[in-house]
């Protein structure tokens, strides 16, 4: 178990090398439009200054003027000492920017995953248990519809229907944006919990239907098996044979499942964020992306996928914890 | 008694022996309906989306090139739009453009804010949007699948290499890595949908790489695979014509509900980030965000045809991939 533990996280090192690796390759393929982007504002600054000077400025601003093998590894350095550098836009460092962003993320990550569950448990138990009867249909066909129609549209749906028909009301105020900027939850509950409602809502019935079904057709399989036979002949009743002999084995699985969804929620939150205005991660991504700010973007690649790998192994831990039939290799 | 029972089964001639075995295409296709009605519907759903592509081919050959040369062939206008991809419309009393108009006769889904028809708008956008999905497909499926053979088969250092690079590019934000390879490619003095295509089909490599190589692993413990072995096939051989036939129902499965990944991919994009994408010819995800800018509670029709149109595409893929997946591979299922 050890020796596993201590094999995958060397290896997950590795693949954090090989992603640093990759993100500075693809930032230094074409530097060319951020160079001229920044001679360009230079020469507009001072009026009149030489372009190639300006040219010159900009890289060594960027960094970019030494050879790549050096950049390279002045960057793999830096990164070692958890030096991200600095942010070209805000000036300040990447690492005081993500840390500010992370947690705008995690909260509408986690709001999600409640929602979600709060949805599918209820749902999947039900649709398990009740196989094959109208009821059974209806909530697969809602849970494919709400898998099938693009989480950017339920949100744009939702937020014009409410400002539309109900502007001004309760309903608006809660499942709609706010351009108030971010509130910390221990500074101001309420509004924070407004900031984030609509769009944990709306992401959170797209990851239940994912978790819907997945939960359905583990209890399906669980419900065959000769224990929970076992249990319905000894005479349980029906809540007993359900919740504690079917719902904790089917679980497991699920559970994992959860697990990785998290990961992938709290760091690709993208749509949701930008919609709704709230400051994270995702956000903080795509307006980087346009900015070409390079340190930005190789701290976020990094952070994601730092948190990625270890949640990975985290879940597969977890799984031989829950579960001691598995064995790891 | 049984002999008497034996003897017609041996009598019916082959021809109709064979008929009798296997189901025409029609008895095929009603069985799927009966089984999968939600699959069927998904499928009605796609091939109308295909139909809205169709047009008439022109005698003009060349590179293929994105949105109306997706095979060479150059294709004409639509034959499901009723106007040009441009055409405006001007209101008949006023004589001035016929902007944000509500469904009329003329109009179906009514026009948007340069006064185009939006059904038209749609069915043409519907070729880039399809076209675009089945070339990310194609690309994504196709390196996808020979890295995820050669490394299911292997095994070995090769595999554990392939596999974290794979976890590498799997930990990149996908929308992030759209985005950088649609601004910082050398290969775009303008963004071209190819490029885009090239993109998403990018992004998908991993993913599919991880399915296919997974099934690769069990596959390649069967039998059949090592009885080819043992009369001697090469690895080449053994890949080729033992392994791969024997997964092609997963990767159809793949390939069908990537497809409607990538659809919503690309809207996504559109929306997100409208300027990285080329604005060639009408786009599903384009025509939202423009909606989406010039005030949708406003003028609800052009959000409502292009939100439509990506919901019911992404939706129908949805449907048919599930029922497929049940059909021809339920290895994969997953709920």
């Amino acid at each position: 178990m050890q020796q596993y533990i201590i094999r995958r996280s060397l290896l997950n090192f590795f693949v954090i090398f090989l992603v640093a690796t990759m993100v500075f390759g693809a930032l230094r393929i074409d530097s060319s439009t951020i160079i001229s982007n920044r001679a360009a504002s230079c020469v507009a600054d001072v009026g009149g200054a030489d372009p190639e000077e300006c040219r010159n400025i900009a890289k060594s601003e960027l960094g970019l003027h030494s050879s790549i093998p050096s950049q390279y590894w002045n960057f793999l350095r830096d990164t070692v000492q958890l030096d991200l550098g600095e942010s070209f836009y805000t000036k300040n460092s990447v690492l005081t920017d993500i840390k500010q962003r992370a947690l705008p993320s995690v909260e509408l990550g986690l709001l999600q995953l409640v929602v979600a569950l709060a949805i599918a448990l209820p749902i999947g138990i039900i649709s398990a248990i009740r196989q094959d009867t109208w009821i059974d249909y209806i909530l697969r066909f809602v849970a494919i519809f709400f898998l099938g129609i693009p989480v950017f549209i339920i949100a744009i749906a939702v937020i014009t229907l409410t400002s539309q028909f109900a502007e001004g009301s309760f309903l608006a105020d809660w499942l709609g944006p706010h351009n108030t900027g971010w509130v910390e939850i221990w500074e101001n509950p309420y509004q924070n919990l407004k900031l984030v409602t609509g769009a944990a809502l709306v992401g959170g019935l797209g990851t239940g239907a994912v978790i819907m079904r997945f939960l359905r057709s583990q209890m399906l399989e669980v419900m065959r098996q000769d224990y929970v036979r076992t249990a319905w002949a000894k005479g349980l009743r029906e809540r007993v044979v359900i919740i504690r002999h079917a719902l904790k084995n089917a679980l497991i699985p699920v559970l994992t499942v959860v697990g990785l969804l998290l990961g992938s929620i709290v760091s690709g939150n993208v749509i949701l964020e930008t919609i709704y205005n709230i400051e994270g991660i995702g956000f903080y991504v795509v307006f980087s992306a346009a900015q070409f700010d390079f340190p930005v973007m190789q701290g976020i690649v990094l952070v994601v996928a730092m948190l990625l790998v270890f949640v990975n192994l985290l879940v597969d831990v977890a799984y031989g914890w829950l579960d001691p039939r598995i064995r790891y290799s | 008694m049984q002999q008497e029972q034996a003897v017609p089964s041996i009598a019916v001639p082959a021809a109709e022996y064979a008929l009798r075995k296997r189901p025409n295409a029609l008895q095929n296709v009603l069985k799927f309906t009966r089984r999968k009605p939600l699959g069927a519907i998904g499928f009605a759903m796609i091939i109308f989306l295909f139909a809205m592509t169709l047009g008439t081919p022109q005698l003009e050959f060349g590179v293929p090139e994105l949105p109306h040369r997706p095979f060479g062939v150059e294709l004409g206008q639509p034959w499901m739009s009723r106007y040009e991809e441009e055409e405006q419309f001007k209101s008949i009393t006023t004589g001035r453009l016929a902007q944000n108009n509500s469904p009329t006769i003329d109009n179906w889904l009514g026009t948007d804010s340069s006064g185009r028809d939006n059904w038209s708008r749609i069915v043409w956008g519907a070729r880039r949007s399809l076209f675009l999905a089945v070339w990310a497909l194609a690309i994504a499926t196709a390196v996808g699948t020979f890295i995820g053979v050669v490394t299911g088969y292997f095994r070995g250092w090769l595999d554990t290499v392939a596999q974290r690079l794979m976890d590498a590019l799997q930990s990149f934000p996908p929308l992030l890595t759209l985005i950088l390879i649609l601004t910082i490619a050398p290969f775009t003095s303008s963004p071209s949908l190819v490029v885009a295509a090239f993109a998403l089909g990018f992004v998908g490599i991993p993913q599919v790489q991880r399915i296919v190589r997974g099934v690769v692993l069990s596959t390649r413990e069967q039998q059949y695979v090592e009885a080819a072995r043992v009369i001697g096939a090469t690895d080449t051989r053994t890949m080729r014509y033992y392994i791969l036939p024997n997964i092609m129902a997963s990767i159809i499965v793949i390939f069908s509900t990537g497809l409607g990944v990538v659809i919503l991919a690309e809207a996504a994009i559109a929306f997100l980030v409208p300027n990285v994408l080329p604005s060639e010819g009408a786009s599903w995800g384009l025509m939202l965000d423009q909606a989406d800018n010039e005030g949708i509670g406003d003028h609800p029709w052009p959000a409502v045809a292009s939100a439509g149109a990506i919901a019911l595409a992404v939706l129908g893929f949805n449907l048919a991939g599930d029922a497929l997946r049940d059909v021809l591979d339920p290895r994969l299922r997953v709920g």
